[in-house]
């Protein structure tokens, strides 16, 4: 594996997930540890300015920022949870 | 209490390294919250923020921001102006279930800020009212965001039509 881990486990643990779900993820910054791009940002896609989220290095509080992080990956519009939930109109 | 909101700003073309904006934003204590920078010209941030109340957090955020990249323009706190969809997810129920409860009690349900193709409510008109009538369990956090949003983006527009209503206006404008 190329890219160097995330000191504080639990955001190491969603960018993995991040990366499992088809996200490239890039190492750079001081405040910032990095970045994370989704892999369908397209015209259908909703999620917009998330599409490229950044990582901070020590974020105030790690587990929230972990879990910030995995709710950008999860709500992504072409995220596979979605299709689970068929529109209802 | 942590209180979870979303500011976005429209940026200046001299803000455009976002590198480096990424980098004041956590130099201002920002770091309580997630930066999306995908959109050209835009800059999204999803906070949670520990503070007393919610306007306290949301004031806080705005400051720090502004600190930051003074020349950001707020376009909206959210959650406000919201569509069925919107706040179905926010109180955990379905959209089709929000339509019933719309359609049901059509004389009680809050009249909407903007009504086209998507027709929008400030989101507080939605939670006090199902609060009010139907018995929803209603976050006191999220209402607290949601009534402090309503305030600062309505504020923000106020500010950019500025002249002074005509009697004539607020007579007919209720």
């Amino acid at each position: 594996m190329a890219r160097r881990p995330h000191p504080k486990k639990e955001i190491e643990a969603a960018i993995r997930h991040a990366e499992d779900e088809g996200w490239s993820v890039e190492v750079g910054g001081s405040h910032a540890w990095g970045r994370m791009y989704c892999p369908d940002n397209d015209k259908e896609c909703r999620c917009g300015e998330f599409c490229i989220t950044s990582i901070w290095s020590t974020p105030k509080q790690p587990e929230t920022h972990a879990r910030q992080l995995r709710r950008v990956v999860d709500n992504c519009s072409t995220h596979p949870k979605k299709a689970e939930n068929p529109a209802e109109e | 209490m942590e209180y979870h909101f979303t500011l976005t700003y429209q940026l200046t073309p001299a803000d455009s390294n976002s590198q480096e904006l990424v980098e004041r934003l956590g130099e201002a204590g920002c770091t309580d919250a997630l930066v999306g920078i995908g959109l050209a010209g835009r800059l999204a941030l999803e906070f949670d923020r520990e503070a007393e109340r919610a306007e306290t957090a949301v004031l806080s955020a705005m400051a720090d921001v502004q600190r930051a990249v003074p020349t950001a323009r707020l376009i909206e706190v959210a959650p406000d102006l919201v569509g069925l969809t919107d706040v179905a997810s926010l109180v955990n129920v379905t959209r089709q279930n929000m339509r019933k409860l719309m359609v049901a009690h059509q004389e009680s349900f809050p009249i909407p800020v903007h009504g086209g193709s998507a027709t929008l409510w400030h989101l507080e008109d939605l939670l006090t009212w199902m609060q009010a009538r139907t018995g929803y369990h209603v976050a006191a956090d999220v209402l607290e965001v949601a009534q402090t949003a309503r305030r600062v983006n309505v504020q923000k527009e106020w500010q950019r039509v500025s002249d002074t209503p005509s009697r004539e206006l607020l007579a007919l404008a209720r």
